[in-house]
């Protein structure tokens, strides 16, 4: 008989086990961290698709902020801070006489000066030619861009041919081009068509995309000898930039061309004013996501919790405190919006960083598309702040409730 | 036993629910004694009180007026925190829906109560081993809730009950749900809780079946003991 065998069973352990007097809450063990797992897999489609909403949302929003740091902060070249870039102070679109070289020539603390104009040219049809070309003096290369690195005489090559071009080795690679191959470029700002040959592939700037030719000729190519589209200036030491900048400046004030001189990251950086504000739309955009991402998961973490009230009940009656059960529902949530950061953020960064995605789908559009530590973190408190947030009001609704309106909650 | 103080001793007892603009008045005044080691079936209809008598005692509800003694200690004076520290260490619960935590095993769910205890994993699972033996479920320790029939469920609960060795118990319908059969065992099991290891099971039930394992039945109605 069932009775009876219960009855042996009770016998047979003597003395019945001790509950320890004055029992202190116990250091927790594994247990309690296998509980919570448990629990955020009860229901494993709602986990999966929790943790993949924070992930895509993470994804994107470190997307967004790496995308605004590229447009707002530019990288910058190591020689960038002794170069200086003159151009035509009413508009960059207007040219600059060529007899202002000699004036800036002259000026202490120069020590090169070449000219430098935008060909705009468009290469093998493309739609968007990612790659930037530019006219210049090629004797004055390397001491203006001393950074570039070039081959055993290709330096010498490009200053012999009037012809020639350097190419950056990050185009050269995309498209297949080796020393000797020839480029045609039709510009949308010249009228001309050049062929020229390239003599040099150089890397080891910021940018190693673009396309370095002689400006003599592009002089002839266009017919328009006598104007350049900027002068790029090299300074002899950097505390000579300032004092260069402003001498360049007052050389033609009140002249029937007056420039605008300037470093060559204030030039850099007033492109990017042209974007506009630029920073309130990406942030309203990071913000809408941040919202939406909140509300997805404090809905799920409150569904969740809803399905467990009597379970929540039935563990207060077991002893239970409410920190506790907190703590059990905020581990919970942090844990899924833990999880989901580290497959959106992590895949950001790999994909970003060692797999270089973005170079590739722009086609160079960005010259780097850095996952910066501070992103990162950045990102990561947003997935802490969500699941602590997401945990609050389901937490609050199982502190209000008594263990017998949880005990009758329906499943 | 009679000269024995009761482990239980209630003094002028009143609940009173507020539900909207009407009050309900759950209990009235009622007092009464429990021994220890006695094995009290608390019978009545619906809306009699006894599940909120039964809830009072157990220290998951708190009473309007009156006072509710359990081992010496008025369990409606203690603050919330310590009320479940009490709980844990004194109190086993048996529910009429078992109750069990379903992503958790037996060994598991019995383990629960003494995740707040200072006992090491060694000992936490000796003292889970035996309650379960005790119940005869030692062979489905590693199943989960849904892989146990009802009666294997209840079992598992008052194993639960058990685990941290508390002197009261309090079933509330336990055989609610359950067959002839496994109603018995689950009662069976009850019974002999009090009279082999001293415990005391306080009962509530409609069904005259189950009130017999007890030693003493007291009625309810309104909220007030039927002598």
């Amino acid at each position: 008989m069932p009775g009876r065998l219960a009855l042996r069973l009770v016998k047979s352990i003597v003395p019945p086990f001790r509950h320890p007097h004055n029992a202190l809450r116990a250091d927790r063990p594994v247990t309690i961290a296998t509980f919570i797992a448990k629990n955020a897999l009860r229901n494993k489609r709602r986990a999966a698709l929790c943790v993949l909403s924070v992930a895509v949302s993470l994804f994107l929003l470190v997307t967004l902020l790496v995308t605004l740091r590229e447009f707002t902060i530019p990288p910058e070249d190591i020689g960038a801070a002794a170069r200086i870039v003159v151009r035509n102070r009413i508009s960059l679109a207007n040219p600059l006489p060529y007899r202002q070289r000699a004036v800036i020539e002259k000026i202490p603390g120069v020590e090169a000066v070449s000219p430098f104009s935008w060909f705009g040219g468009k290469y093998r049809n493309e739609e968007f030619t990612a790659f930037a070309q530019f006219a210049m003096d090629p004797k004055l290369l390397r001491p203006i861009f001393g950074e570039a690195k070039m081959g055993e005489g290709q330096f010498e090559a490009f200053e012999r041919d009037r012809t020639a071009c350097i190419l950056g080795k990050l185009t050269a690679d995309k498209y297949g081009l080796k020393l000797g191959d020839k480029m045609v470029l039709e510009s949308t700002i010249y009228p001309c068509t050049i062929e020229l040959k390239i003599a040099g592939i150089y890397s080891g700037t910021i940018d190693d995309r673009n396309v370095l030719f002689h400006h003599d000729y592009l002089d002839e190519a266009s017919g328009l000898k006598g104007t350049v589209g900027t002068w790029w200036v090299k300074a002899r030491s950097l505390d000579e930039v300032a004092p260069v900048v402003t001498a360049i400046n007052e050389a033609f004030k009140n002249t029937s061309c007056e420039v605008r001189a300037e470093t060559e990251r204030a030039f850099q950086l007033s492109f990017v004013s042209m974007l506009g504000n630029i920073q309130v739309l990406i942030g309203s955009i990071c913000t809408v996501v941040v919202f939406s991402l909140v509300l997805v998961a404090a809905s799920t973490m409150s569904m969740a919790i809803r399905e467990r009230m009597r379970e929540l009940a039935v563990l207060k009656a077991l002893g239970f405190r409410q920190r506790e059960l907190f703590a059990f529902i905020l581990a919970e949530s942090f844990g899924l919006a833990m999880f989901g950061a580290a497959l959106g953020v992590g895949g950001a960064w790999f994909l970003f960083e060692p797999a270089q995605l973005m170079q590739k789908i722009t086609g160079g559009l960005f010259i780097t598309f850095e996952v910066t530590p501070r992103i990162i973190g950045t990102a990561s408190a947003v997935a802490a702040g969500l699941g602590i947030v997401a945990s609050i009001a389901p937490a609050a609704g199982v502190a209000k409730m008594s263990v017998v309106q949880g005990l009758k909650t329906l499943d | 036993m009679a000269d024995a103080a009761p482990i239980v001793s209630i003094r002028s007892l009143t609940k009173v629910y507020r539900q909207g603009d009407i009050n309900v008045t759950a209990l009235n005044n009622l007092s009464l004694d429990i021994a220890a080691g006695e094995f009290l079936a608390l019978m009545g209809p619906s809306g009699s009180g006894k599940s909120t008598l039964l809830h009072i005692i157990a220290g998951v509800d708190r009473p309007t007026n009156g006072q509710c003694r359990v081992q010496g200690i008025d369990v409606a004076k203690l603050s919330e925190s310590d009320l479940a520290d009490w709980r844990n260490q004194n109190v086993g619960f048996v529910f009429q829906s078992f109750n069990l935590i379903p992503v958790l095993t037996a060994f598991e769910n019995v383990e629960l109560p003494l995740l707040l205890t200072k006992l090491g994993g060694r000992q936490r699972k000796k003292q889970v081993r035996t309650a379960l033996e005790l119940v005869g479920l030692a062979d489905r320790s590693h199943h989960l809730p849904r892989q146990l029939s009802g009666g294997q469920e209840q079992r598992v609960a008052i194993a639960r009950a058990l685990v941290t060795d508390p002197a009261l118990i309090v079933a509330d319908e336990p055989t609610g749900n359950l067959d002839a059969n496994s109603a018995n065992e689950a009662l069976g099991i009850l019974q002999a809780l009090t009279t082999s290891a001293g415990k005391t099971v306080i009962l509530v039930t409609h069904d005259p079946k189950a009130a017999a394992f007890g030693s003493r039945t007291v009625h309810l109605e309104k909220g007030e003991l039927v002598v």
